[in-house]
């Protein structure tokens, strides 16, 4: 495979069913490491999986994956993992089975493909489990088995449709976990495919936002949740008191949420929030820079 | 090694965690995977890798389709002691041409029964999603379940065929001679039996990949042949005539019977009655054909552009 650097390239991609059109001559790079493809319900998140995936074709344009036109062969995917949203594991075959079959079809010789299916389950967290019918796994547990087909086959990139759909709080946390050890430990790229700004938000170091099937954001996570010149504060009690308190002082604090917002802080101003803090008697919580927040691109774009 | 003898030499265990490792072995690409999907189908038909009551099914139809051959095969061994050395003009035992014809039904139910199992799961779990990601196409996947298929169903097909001429060469006075005398036989059950397993694994999987339920598609494969029988040949032997033998082509459980005869070249105890063997070969061959081709590439249309 040499040393592509670029793992997916969208490139004046087009998808188009009817009247309705589903990707509008997109571009996009995606390199190694997690990236994150944010977009709401028909934003285009699942048709340009598909299309990188080759199981569909384009209108127009390409959709390359490790330097290949995806439509143009199906052998790229030996090098891809893909884990779908839905429920797709047979109940009656056990987690062992099931993946030393996925990493034969993945073209693996039976013999390292069932060597590959128990260390990929012991990387999860199912080795224990791994002789049991899937049929009796709890939700946490197929999600856990879904994305071990994923990684059998030791895949370049895996992409991930919304991973943590149907979980529960404690089964997010870890598929989330889970998801961020596989781009950090394991060295898999992966492109995470979410509806939910806080697992992007999480997992992703590269974000790529999706609109009505246009590109409307590229770039690092960080660069939209870096830091304003904005101060939160938050406090335990007496939070009325510290806003009359601040407005004595000639500052306009902001409501957001249970934060109090002052924009513009510069040198006095914070011996200005420490007084008013004082006179308020209000017990500090949490006082650091505020920063952006993934919301803000949807709310910036729909404006 | 125990503890105390662990301790005893001074030698310990430890457990290293060695964390991930990337895969450095061969990589076969579309080649493994397409034999991959054929091996399931394989496994699947027989219950293999499956719980107790995935086997029974497969088996007990396989042994239920010897169990005719491993009967004649004994009358046939004991014939000549019974009537005194006068077995073949005593007792007309039925031969390899008439053996499809008593047990084709077991073998219409056994696709019926087996072959949805190796389509409806996959669709109905979903797991044909993570099938299509892999290095092959639709039609890579029902050509390889469609040939496990065909595997099973002409080597179940042989199987008796293979028992019925162990009886009847033991049987002979000198098993030698018969297999001389009677070798001809032998590609013609094995062409037979081919005959046979594409017609039936033709229409049992073209059928599965219109349902996700095995019951549905089972159901309807049993109706087809089934009802079949009785509308085909009463209506054809009322009308009779050349319009008759072409309505008797209907009977959908006969038609693999029909290249059968054509190829022992004689009618078996199944078609005596039936009008279609009265048609030009050539007609029942075409119908034959017609009716394998047509629903394997019913099928493949099915999965040809199929995607998750």
């Amino acid at each position: 495979m040499g040393a592509v650097t670029t793992l997916l390239a969208a490139r004046n991609l087009q998808k188009v069913y009817g009247d309705v059109i589903a990707l509008a001559g997109i571009n996009f790079e995606v390199s190694e490491g997690v990236t994150g493809l944010l977009g709401a319900n028909g934003a285009g998140k699942s048709t340009a999986i598909k299309l990188f995936l080759g199981l569909i074709k384009p209108t127009s344009g390409t959709a390359e994956v490790l330097g290949v036109d995806a439509a143009s062969t199906v052998e790229i995917r030996a090098r891809l993992g893909y884990m779908p949203e839905h429920d797709c594991l047979p109940g009656n075959v056990s987690a062992a089975e099931f993946l030393t079959h996925m990493a034969e079809l993945s073209g693996l010789p039976p013999n390292y493909a069932r060597s590959r299916a128990a260390d990929t389950l012991r990387h999860v967290g199912l080795f224990e489990e791994r002789y049991r019918a899937m049929g009796g796994y709890s939700t946490g547990m197929k999600q856990r088995v879904k994305l071990a087909q994923t990684l059998v086959h030791d895949p370049v990139l895996v992409l991930l449709d919304e991973p943590t759909a149907g979980l529960d709080p404690g089964g997010r946390e870890e598929m989330l976990t889970l998801i961020k050890r596989t781009g950090d430990e394991f060295g898999i790229s992966l492109m995470l495919s979410s509806h939910l700004m806080g697992d992007i938000e999480r997992t992703c170091e590269t974000i790529i936002v999706l609109d009505a099937g246009r590109v409307v954001e590229v770039g690092p996570v960080t660069s939209f949740t870096e830091e304003t010149e904005a101060i939160a504060v938050e406090v335990d009690e007496n939070r009325e008191e510290l806003i009359t308190a601040l407005k004595e002082r000639g500052v306009e604090p902001l409501i957001d949420g249970s934060s109090i917002v002052i924009e513009g802080v510069i040198g006095d101003q914070y011996d200005l929030i420490r007084d008013a803090l004082v006179a308020a008697n209000a017990p500090l919580r949490r006082m650091a820079p505020r920063r952006h927040e993934l919301t803000e691109i949807f709310e910036r774009n729909g404006e | 090694m125990t503890i105390s003898q662990a301790g005893q030499t001074g030698r310990t265990g430890e457990v290293f965690d060695i964390g991930y490792r990337n895969y450095e072995g061969p990589r076969e690409g579309r080649p493994r995977a397409r034999r991959t999907v054929y091996k399931e189908g394989i496994r699947i038909a027989l219950g293999i890798g499956r719980g107790g009551w995935a086997k029974i099914m497969p088996w007990a139809f396989i042994v239920a389709a010897a169990i005719p051959a491993l009967v004649l095969a004994l009358i046939a061994g004991t014939v000549d002691r019974l009537t005194g050395g006068l077995g073949d003009e005593v007792i007309d035992l039925p031969s390899h041409g008439d053996y499809y014809g008593i047990a084709s039904i077991i073998f219409l139910i056994f696709a019926a029964a087996v072959g949805p199992e190796l389509l409806c799961p996959d669709r109905r779990d979903r797991v044909i999603n993570l099938y299509l990601v892999r290095p092959i196409t639709g039609t890579d996947y029902i050509l390889a379940r469609w040939a496990a298929f065909l595997t099973i169903m002409t080597l179940v097909a042989w199987l008796p065929q293979f028992v019925l001429l162990a009886g009847l060469a033991l049987g002979a006075e000198n098993p030698a001679t018969y297999i001389q005398d009677n070798w001809a036989d032998i590609p013609r059950f094995l062409a037979s039996g081919f005959t046979l397993a594409l017609y039936v694994t033709g229409i049992s999987l073209a059928v599965a990949s219109f349902t996700t339920r095995r019951a549905y598609a089972a159901a309807f494969i049993i109706g087809i042949f089934v009802i079949s029988l009785p509308f085909a040949e009463g209506l054809s032997s009322d009308i009779g005539g050349k319009v008759g033998q072409y309505l008797s082509l209907l009977n959908f459980s006969q038609i693999p019977l029909l290249m059968n005869d054509i190829i022992f070249n004689e009618e078996n105890l199944a078609t005596e009655d039936t009008l279609a063997t009265q048609l030009p070969k050539l007609t029942q061959i075409a119908w034959y054909a017609f009716m394998t081709i047509g629903p394997f590439l019913l099928m493949w249309r099915r999965y040809w552009k199929i995607t998750p």
